[in-house]
């Protein structure tokens, strides 16, 4: 294994460990507030990819399509807390209340369908988005490296301090924690509770969406590529614990960096190591590798 | 004998019902159903029964299947042995994954079992060498007892005789404590380890329990038609289990049976209609879980509840022995601390409570009193200090274990389970007077069973005035009354230290008076009380001693009158003015 080797290896870890924390953002954000989360989490960001896929290859010029996938993942995630989450606050939950988990698993299958209906069944490849073809190397440093990748870690980047810049700098931010903590008292202090819950919603689709987007030109796309993209983001939500923003950025980037080289070291099973360790994780440090096991105090 | 005669009419209804088919095709649906439904009983008991969820069953169903394929057919094991195999390790990987429930669980758990059954997918495609990929194995032997023309009806009396005895477990499971102490665990941890249960060691022991009954599917399913290949186990089988479970109806024995009959029924309408077969699967979880979620057999019961009343259950006479009401015991506190994250909620508290006497804890809010009470049961940790029952050091004993040993409480915010009545919940309290054999023979035998106990539960509900009120659910019950049912549950466990926070805050001055009765005649009896409450005519009244906390410190402690007269107490928690009265 070369240095060169070992560079392009971290970067390409580092694309898709970006890719991931992306994912896993949006499912720590809508846990925070409500303690549920969307188990197609992973279907929304095939949907992403595959909107932009269509809309691109329809002739769009990028930036309109983007603002089109945008739009549309807002609205799909208003419907998953209409639809999915929601109504199960008046029904009798008989799971012990993980009905959530069910539900919105039975949205992403049906997502899943749709997409098939429309699209096929099949592999397909998006273009790229920051370069003329898919494959092109740019050479920072003396090592060629895609850029696809590059532009993909830059922007996931931009995306990232903005959604820290959204939770810890802005009012919606502070009532996405002050809901979390309480939603009485929040309700007291004159925070809209139910529009706080929409929009973690929508804020957890719309960041699918993005990685949909960014990822549609590194792999290919197919309707039933979404639930590896569910366990994965799943897995780096829980090595950062649930309950630590900063946390599932670095066991993003860990996570996406460990599946580089495992892939390379062993190309058949190579994937399935990171999440065999992450199990393993569990079943020793519950709370994560940076999650506090936060008292309770009543 | 009305239990027994049931299910040996059901194993001559297995007997005949392949003469009956009017052709293969019917034995076959007969054999999917048996060995669907075994997975999704246990998918039922794990999850509407104990709370847990599973997105892997699909993994251990492979794993069985695999595990007895491959040996009976790689390795050319007898047929029987390898089978068992199979089933040791489905269920010894359901001990593996069960160890991430036994640490965490729901949302954690949800995710661990969906990455285990993706993890076991990808293995059966790509361990071809193992598994024969999407290939598939071939020529793995069948059950057919060696006859090729009966071999179907054999199999279907094989896997239709296992489902019955899993149903015959499944039954007496929602029929007996073990029901009541599962629907108690899914409802509230700290109110099962408060009755004594081991809580983690029951969640992975029905955790590996279902994952041997997905197996144990699998391992039919491998042996039905002598080939397997791994397009069978992927999520999608997960979800279809699932489906099976909610659509049947979640926390009632029958429900799987009715769900895997309507989850075949769709399968089948669906075969022509394999383009939007998702669609219609996730509709129906939709539609079930939003809008029915008791499933198809909750939907029979409330039909047919609007018709005339149901009998109200006999109240047995049958005396109850308590298998060993513990000896009264003294318990002592001494220099306890505990902090959270920086507050000081105790600091170096020692008290002493002796057998017949009541001593009350009492202090501002925030005082530290409910603290002092979970660190005593056991629910919380304590950071410094002793806690010592009859000169036996529990300081770090577990809560179920220290409940075992007679140390009891009741909680401020009421810890009662919804999901069984009134008389269920005392029962809750009563430890087994039997073993399980017995147990499970009166149960089939049908009239006894539990007889004692309900009788003992139903004369501490009647020694509370209660006895009305057994049938109901304890959410239909006013304030007033739950709390007396709680006290009742506290009593049914035989305790020799009885914690009680705030047991009359919120009640009326009767029901109030009726607590004190009670209190009073648990003392008379030698049991060592500690209370905890605002109510200070009824501290003053009932109390031999008198504690009182002040921002986690003790500032006083002696007799009511003399904690009365204590002027720093007066200052620091009545105020300058009068003792409130």
């Amino acid at each position: 294994m070369s240095m060169t080797n070992i560079l392009q290896l971290l970067v390409s870890g580092f694309a898709m460990g970006a890719i991931y924390t992306l994912t896993a953002k949006g499912l720590f954000i809508t846990h925070l507030a409500t303690g549920k989360l969307n188990f197609g989490q992973g279907d929304f960001l095939m949907v992403g990819a595959f909107l932009m896929m269509g809309l691109l290859l329809s002739g769009l010029s990028p930036l309109l399509a983007v603002v089109a996938v945008l739009a549309a993942m807002a609205l799909l995630g208003y419907l998953l807390e209409r639809v999915a989450v929601r109504p199960l606050e008046r029904s009798g939950d008989q799971t012990g209340g993980y009905a959530w988990v069910l539900t919105t698993a039975a949205i992403a299958l049906i997502l899943q369908n749709v997409v098939e209906l429309i699209w096929g069944k099949s592999a397909q490849y998006s273009p790229p988005l920051f370069s003329s073809k898919r494959d092109s190397v740019i050479e920072v440093f003396g090592i060629g490296i895609f850029a696809e990748e590059a532009a993909i870690i830059a922007l996931a980047l931009v995306i990232v301090v903005a959604f820290y810049f959204f939770l810890f700098k802005t009012r919606w931010g502070k009532a996405v924690y002050a809901v979390a903590f309480n939603r009485e008292a929040a309700a007291l202090f004159g925070i809209n509770v139910r529009g706080t819950i929409v929009l973690v919603f929508v804020v957890s689709a719309l960041l699918a969406g993005v990685s949909g987007t960014l990822v549609g030109p590194l792999v290919s796309v197919n309707p039933y590529m979404g639930l590896v993209f569910t366990i994965k983001a799943l897995a780096v939500a829980s090595i950062g614990g649930f309950d630590n923003p900063l946390g599932i950025l670095a066991g993003g980037l860990l996570f996406g960096i460990a599946e580089a080289f495992s892939n390379y070291w062993d190309s058949s099973f190579g994937d399935l190591y990171p999440l065999l360790a992450v199990l393993v994780l569990l079943a020793v440090k519950p709370a994560g590798l940076f999650g506090a096991r936060a008292a309770d105090v009543r | 004998m009305r239990r027994l005669a049931k299910y040996l009419m059901l194993a001559a209804v297995i007997a005949v019902l392949p003469k009956l088919a009017p052709n293969a095709y019917y034995i076959h649906v007969g054999q999917v159903f048996a060995y669907t439904a075994i997975a999704v009983i246990g998918l039922n008991i794990l999850l509407g029964l104990s709370g847990q969820m599973s997105m892997g069953q699909s993994g251990f169903y492979a794993l069985g299947a695999y595990g007895s394929a491959i040996l009976a057919t790689t390795y050319q094991w007898p047929l029987f042995p390898a089978m068992l195999a199979g089933l040791a390790i489905a269920a010894l990987s359901g001990v593996l994954v069960g160890l991430i429930a036994l640490r965490t669980r729901g949302l954690y758990l949800a995710m661990a079992t969906l990455a285990f059954g993706f993890v076991v997918e990808i293995l059966a495609q790509r361990w071809v060498s193992l598994t024969g990929g999407t290939m598939g194995l071939m020529s793995v032997p069948q059950i057919d007892y060696g006859s090729f023309k009966m071999g179907p009806t054999y199999f279907f009396w094989t896997a239709a005789g296992l489902l019955l005895l899993v149903q015959i477990g499944s039954d007496y499971v929602f029929g007996s404590a073990l029901g009541r102490r599962l629907r108690a665990i899914k409802e509230s941890e700290a109110f099962a380890a408060t009755t004594g249960l081991n809580v983690p060691m029951w969640r992975i022991v029905v955790f590996a329990a279902s994952a041997m009954l997905a197996g144990l599917s699998g391992i039919l399913f491998a042996h039905m038609d002598g080939y397997i290949s791994s397009d069978a186990f992927n999520i999608r089988l997960t979800i279809s289990l699932l489906i099976a479970t909610v659509i049947g109806g979640l926390g009632f024995s029958y429900g799987p049976l009715l769900g895997t009959a309507i989850l075949l029924g769709v399968a089948e309408i669906l075969a022509s209609l394999p383009d939007v077969g998702q669609i219609i699967y996730g509709g129906i979880l939709l539609f079930v879980l939003l809008l029915f979620p008791e499933g198809a057999i909750g939907l029979v019961r409330r039909i047919l509840r609007s018709k005339p009343a149901t009998k109200k259950s006999a109240v047995p006479k049958a005396l109850y022995v308590s298998p060993e009401k513990p000896p009264p015991a003294t318990l002592s506190i001494e220099g306890l601390t505990k902090t959270y994250a920086g507050v000081t909620a105790l600091k170096d508290v020692s008290l002493s409570i002796k057998p017949g006497t009541v001593h009350a804890l009492i202090g501002p809010n925030g005082a530290g009193k409910s603290t002092f009470i979970n660190v005593v049961a056991g629910l919380y940790r304590a950071d410094a200090g002793r806690i010592v029952l009859d000169g036996k050091d529990i300081t770090t004993t577990a809560a179920h274990s220290r409940a075992r040993m007679g140390i009891v409480r009741t909680f401020q915010n009421l810890q009662l389970i919804d999901g069984v009545d009134v008389l269920s919940n005392v029962m809750l309290g009563l430890s087994p007077r039997q073993g399980p054999l017995r147990d499970f023979g009166e149960w089939l035998a049908g009239t006894k069973h539990e007889a004692a106990e309900r009788a003992r539960a139903h004369s501490l509900l009647d020694s509370l005035g209660l006895a009305h009120l057994a049938d109901r659910h304890p959410r239909n019950l006013s304030y007033g009354h739950r709390k007396l049912v709680e006290l009742a549950r506290a009593m049914a466990q035989a305790p020799a230290v009885l914690l009680l926070d705030e047991p009359v805050a919120g009640l009326t001055p009767e029901e109030a008076r009726e607590i004190a009765d009670v209190v009073g005649l648990l003392r008379g009896s030698g049991v060592a009380v500690l209370l905890v409450e605002h109510n200070m005519d009824f501290v003053m009244n009932i109390s031999d001693t008198v504690t009182v906390l002040d921002f986690g410190h003790l500032i006083a402690a002696g007799e009511p009158s003399a904690v009365q007269g204590n002027p720093l107490v007066r200052q620091v928690y009545l105020g300058t003015g009068e003792l409130a009265s």
